[in-house]
């Protein structure tokens, strides 16, 4: 056990370099000079000079690369060049509304998904299990900010349970906060439940053909106990690995309807960083989440090792 | 464009191609086909179908949909029927692009480090190291560099999903160059291009064209995100994402700059999904049986 999590660790490191690589290179796939493309088409020859010197664009490609992988060890994300601040500090301002909305999806898309998925395997080949299933599918077929985007014109717009846009800091109450990301965290959680549900039903289906199950049931076992205890345990093992990949996807699918609640998280950040050229942000925001998709794929592994005996002996 | 090679259909009694009548058995693959070539015809047909999507006519901005404007018109009095149709027009293009530059870069990529052992860790790490990335993520930094275009979104979704694409080659060719038909090539005297080409890569192929109907979906899904962000084709383009993006200032005046844009998005990948449901059930004969046992 320990040598599969110290190879799990290990394994983290290639990947780590190219993805710390891939957000340097990124500044320089720019069409020529990174320095005159962020000084804008306005600037005098000193600004573009100020500008190298300032992101050390003048030295060697190689030479940069190892600064960069230097100050990212240290923590040192860069200055912004529009905000005139810290990348690090500015992206730890936005990260509360982005962790947060990503953390209810999470939930509605665990609840939903898993429910309707056990509910239909449970009646397979039912009218629930083909109308939760034709649901799943069309859900799927809908883009997080396009079903934002409706939620909006019934829910707030139409009916007016909830505010249209906007976000209140949890500093101003956990309540207001959770409403205000309600309909943000259905736009996002739907749609990965629909792939959660459709995983765990296959899963589900899978387990109760076999052979403990028909000897649980034989053994007088109530039929809850069989579902919930004995199949739903071995049922987890592969919906937890769309789960992990669900909160990924959930991360950056944040980014995206951040912009449609117009709720000032990561995605907004990125977003205007994209819009002002501002490189440094970009970059910073990036790797943030780039570093904690890896870490949600490390943990989607460790976790086979609590929900798999077999991983656990090997 | 890779070359796609089928075997030569084999024909049952009535004459019907026995893929045809696999495909044909499924209801549902049948619906996506039918949703995928209407937004096949819509896109090809568009200048047939509708006016000048990108014609301002300021004194009718924001007009309900009615007989002259179908779809009603936006905020600077544009025809949202034209621009959804031309945006079909997009999409596919989009679509079409993005599956032929990542199936490309992902098949050299696959093919590389799957049969050259001693390439296959640096190729697979750089592979790992950009799909740490979440797509869309990476979509915006790549946009980010490269600048608003339709050709850099293409750009950017292709090398989005080439390491997708990739690494499933590389799982089938693992197992191909192991074959006794590979080393009969070989013994024979074949070079490695020869191999490569003539027995590596068609044997590959069959996994790697079901995943295409999904990277189109994902494709055109990626293309209206980046639009609707704002980051992806310029504003006058008729885009899906562009029109939603406008939609989303007016919700309140003017919902059928969300609702017509917002449908065409969801049939186009309803009937994308299907499709590729159903040839992945066609193609795969490992999964044949359980797709026949599932519609029962």
């Amino acid at each position: 056990m320990k040598t599969y999590i110290a190879r799990r660790l290990l394994a983290l490191v290639p990947v780590a370099l190219v993805v710390a690589t891939v957000g340097f290179t990124l500044i320089h796939l720019a069409p020529g000079d990174p320095a005159s493309v962020i000084a804008g088409p306005d600037a005098t020859g000193d600004d573009i000079a100020r500008i190298q010197r300032q992101l050390g664009l003048d030295a060697p490609y190689h030479v940069q690369l190892f600064r960069w992988y230097g100050r990212l060890v240290q923590g040192d994300l860069g200055q912004s060049i529009f905000l005139r601040r810290p990348v690090l500090e500015a992206i730890l301002d936005r990260v509360e509304p982005t962790l947060l909305l990503t953390l209810y999806a999470m939930l509605v898309a665990i609840l939903v998904g898993v429910a309707s998925g056990v509910l239909s395997a449970r009646h397979h080949n039912t009218v629930t299990d083909q109308a939760l299933m034709s649901v799943a599918l069309v859900g799927i077929s809908i883009p997080n900010f396009l079903l934002g985007l409706l939620l909006i014109l019934i829910f707030s717009v139409g009916l007016g349970w909830f505010p249209v846009a906007g976000y209140s800091p949890l500093e101003y109450g956990w309540l207001r906060t959770l409403r205000s990301l309600t309909l943000p965290a259905f736009a996002l959680g739907l749609v990965q439940s629909a792939l959660i549900a459709r995983i765990a039903r296959s899963a589900m289906l899978d387990v109760l053909r076999e052979q403990f199950i028909v000897a649980g049931r034989a053994k007088g076992l109530a039929e809850s106990a069989v579902v919930y205890k004995h199949a739903l345990k071995n049922a987890m093992i592969a919906t937890v690995t769309v789960i992990g990949i669900s909160f990924a996807i959930l991360i950056s699918g944040s980014v995206v309807v951040e912009q449609v609640f117009n709720i000032p998280g990561l995605g907004r950040l990125i977003i205007s960083a994209v819009l002002r050229r501002d490189y440094p942000v970009i970059q910073g925001v990036v790797l943030c989440i780039a570093g904690v998709y890896m870490l949600v794929n490390l943990a989607i592994d460790l976790s086979y090792l609590l929900f798999d005996p077999r991983v656990r002996y090997q | 464009m890779s070359v796609v090679v089928l075997p030569r259909p084999v024909t049952g009694r009535r004459g019907t191609p026995r893929w045809l009548r696999l495909l044909a058995r499924r209801r549902a693959t049948l619906i996506g086909l039918a949703l995928v070539s209407g937004v096949l015809f819509v896109g090809v047909l568009s200048p047939l179908l509708a006016g000048d999507p990108l014609r301002i006519d300021v004194a009718r901005r924001l007009t309900a949909p009615g007989q002259t404007h179908w779809f009603g018109t936006d905020d600077v009095g544009r025809d949202v029927w034209s621009r959804v149709v031309y945006g079909a027009r997009l999409s596919l293009l989009v679509g079409a692009a993005v599956v032929a530059l990542s199936f490309v870069m992902g098949l050299g990529c696959g093919l590389i480090a799957g049969y050259y052992r001693r390439l296959d860790n640096l190729v697979m790490r750089v592979m790992d190291g950009l799909m740490a990335f979440p797509a869309i993520i990476l979509a915006i930094a790549l946009m980010a560099s490269l600048g608003p275009s339709v050709l850099n979104v293409i750009v950017a979704i292709g090398i989005v999903y080439a390491p997708r694409v990739a690494r499933i080659v590389r799982g089938s060719v693992l197992v191909i160059r192991e074959t006794a038909y590979v080393e009969a090539a070989r013994a024979l005297g074949a070079s490695d291009v020869v191999v490569i080409a003539r027995h590596v890569l068609p044997n590959c192929l069959s996994p790697v064209i079901v995943q295409a109907s999904f990277v189109f979906a994902a494709a055109v899904l990626t293309e209206a995100a980046l639009s609707f962000l704002g980051v992806g084709v310029p504003p006058y383009v008729p885009s899906w994402g562009n029109i939603l993006a406008e939609g989303r200032l007016y919700l309140q005046q003017a919902p059928w700059l969300v609702l017509y844009p917002g449908a065409a998005i969801m049939l186009t990948i309803f009937g994308l999904n299907l499709l590729g449901d159903g040839l992945r059930d066609l193609l795969d004969p490992r999964l044949r049986g359980i797709a026949t046992e599932r519609t029962n």
